[in-house]
């Protein structure tokens, strides 16, 4: 009798931690695959910004050393403000060019109409990134369709070099391939906006862009950070497009960072990777009380 | 709806066509190097560019008879079925307890599952390349590669699957519970097949992103191919249309596999209903 009474609340806790085993069992996968094989390297990454590269190899020695000689070499420095300023850029285009496409796909598009219209803007979207990248060569190369159309049309007798190589072709080409991204977080917003609002604002007299910038736009904020965000980050983190349109004038963080790594020198590599991250924060963190209503997500 | 459309003002019609205008514009900046990339790898041009010169199909045979694509080729389709087995398997398993626990910080664990897709691959094959090569000393092959593209695939079907439990109604298993069904009989006979097709369709997708996927392969693959990297080792020697054709054909496959995965859970309930009607008739 005493040894049942005993055992009672021992037997009720194995079944809850059997429960809450089996409740749980099934993050165990993901916590091995994105636990050792995403946040352990991050970590890693994090380290090894702090060590240090002798004789290509690798010393658990802490130092700044990594950091101070990226900010002391004045082309890494100037690549890094530029490779911001084409991301600000790129992204300012990519979502002034997606708003009004997504205003007129939730406003003067027939209902049945706009979700296929829709996937036909995502169909790019979900091609192939390097074909992207590599099919407007063909436009701007100096073989391109571009030179070739202004040598028919007699503007000019001799291929022009200056479309490629140079940061407006990186630009051109990033407003591209992430401008689905921007309509689409866009038009999932707009979709829930009351047009009576707007019409309200221009029975009392308000002009039709002030009506959009004083109603429309202040309440899909939420929608427009997070195409911000979602198109600014990757941006920041690109490689492929200044590499095959960008040439010498074109080169972002990205290419620095894969030469860091290429050329063996791991530490001041993980240097420049974190400094892409510390940018990727420093965006969370200014948009974080945005984020955090779940508006953000167009839910 | 068709009555609003039908009293716009005249600026409002103006407004319309303007728009409309703008919008057929987007389309065509969006297709525009599509369809002239396809379009070269059947031109005779040699140099991948207009004038077209006739039709050939010369770039596909080439491309066919290239050793080097058939490398490439079988090492992408490789990859990307070992990715899309791990990452169907892990991203499925993963979506239940985040669906349907009581988590704490749910919040936060959903946003580190999510996080791999947010920031730039270029983040994820770096941090892996130093995992892999600096403290495991491994040697780069397709199976690190496999890795890193699971890790950046298996959040997709994480997302697809757990939107599917979400919206699914627990009554349905509480009276399989309550006409005897065990745990395993429960989950083999009513949630898998209820849930199977976001399964199928987060597998098709991460299929395809493995197609396709570029830089976190570049970094873990070494000395093999997959196509991307072989069209971008090609790529730095110059356009030629037999890239064109190789381009081509992996658009071809991608856009076919997306169009599965988009159109399959409409298809199976079509076929389910289609099913129902035959055996009721």
């Amino acid at each position: 009798m005493t040894v049942t009474a005993a055992a009672a609340p021992q037997r009720r806790r194995r079944i809850r931690l059997g429960h809450a085993l089996s409740e749980y069992s099934g993050f165990a996968p993901a916590v091995v695959l994105l636990g050792l094989f995403f946040l352990v390297p991050l970590g890693i990454i994090v380290c090894y910004s702090f060590w240090e590269t002798i004789d290509y190899s690798t010393v658990h020695h802490w130092t700044t050393g990594n950091y101070s000689y990226f900010f002391s070499v004045g082309a890494y420095v100037s690549t890094m403000w530029a490779t911001v300023w084409v991301s600000v850029v790129a992204t300012a285009l990519a979502i002034a060019l997606a708003f009004p496409f997504a205003y007129w796909l939730s406003r003067y598009v027939p209902k049945r109409l706009r979700t296929p219209l829709l996937v036909l803007v995502i169909v790019p979207f979900w091609s192939s990134y390097l074909l992207r990248v590599y099919s407007w060569l063909t436009i701007l190369g100096e073989h391109g369709v571009l030179n070739r159309f202004l040598q028919w049309t007699g503007i000019t007798n001799h291929p022009l070099g200056l479309f490629l190589y140079d940061r407006p072709a990186v630009i051109l080409v990033l407003v591209y391939l992430y401008f689905p991204f921007g309509a689409l977080t866009l038009y999932s917003s707009i979709e829930r906006f009351d047009w009576n609002q707007l019409r309200a604002a221009m029975d009392l007299g308000a002009s039709p862009l002030t009506a959009i910038f004083r109603i429309l736009v202040p309440q899909i904020r939420p929608g427009i950070i997070t195409a911000v965000i979602f198109v600014f980050i990757p941006v920041l983190g690109e490689y492929l497009t200044p590499q095959i349109v960008g040439g010498t004038g074109g080169v972002m963080i990205g290419n620095l960072i894969v030469n860091f790594f290429q050329s063996a020198e791991y530490t001041r590599g993980a240097a420049a990777s974190l400094l892409i991250a510390a940018f990727i924060v420093l965006l969370l963190a200014v948009f974080r009380k945005s984020l955090s209503s779940r508006d953000a997500y167009g839910i | 709806m068709a009555s609003e459309v039908a009293v716009l003002s005249t600026r409002g019609r103006v407004a319309r066509g303007l728009l409309s205008a703008y919008a057929l514009l987007i389309y065509v900046f969006l297709f525009f190097p599509i369809v002239l990339l396809v379009l070269f790898s059947f031109n005779a041009n040699r140099y991948g560019t207009f004038p077209i010169t006739g039709w050939t199909l010369t770039w596909y045979r080439q491309a066919f008879n290239d050793y080097q694509v058939h490398d490439a080729v079988s090492t992408t389709v490789k990859v990307a079925l070992q990715v899309t087995l791990i990452s169907a398997v892990v991203g499925t398993c993963a979506a239940f307890p985040l669906v349907r626990s009581r988590l704490p910080f749910r919040e936060g664990i959903r946003i580190i599952f999510i996080l791999p897709i947010m920031i730039p691959g270029l983040l994820i094959g770096v941090s892996l390349l130093v995992l892999f090569t600096g403290t495991f000393h491994w040697t780069l092959s397709p199976e690190t590669a496999v890795i890193g593209q699971s890790v950046y695939t298996t959040p997709f079907v994480i997302l697809l699957v757990a939107a599917r439990l979400q919206g699914f109604d627990t009554a349905l298993e509480r009276a399989a519970a309550d006409l005897g069904a065990n745990a395993f009989q429960r989950l083999r006979r009513v949630v898998l097949p209820l849930i199977l097709p976001a399964i199928v369709a987060g597998a098709l997708f991460a299929f395809t992103l493995s197609l396709d996927e570029f830089i976190i392969t570049y970094f873990l693959i070494g000395g093999h191919n997959t196509l991307p990297i072989f069209i971008y080792t090609q790529v730095k020697f110059g356009i030629t249309p037999e890239v064109n054709a190789v381009a081509s054909m992996l658009l071809g496959a991608s856009l076919l596999l997306l169009g599965v995965a988009f159109a399959l859970p409409q298809l199976v309930r079509r076929t389910r209903r289609l099913i129902v009607r035959a055996r009721t008739a």
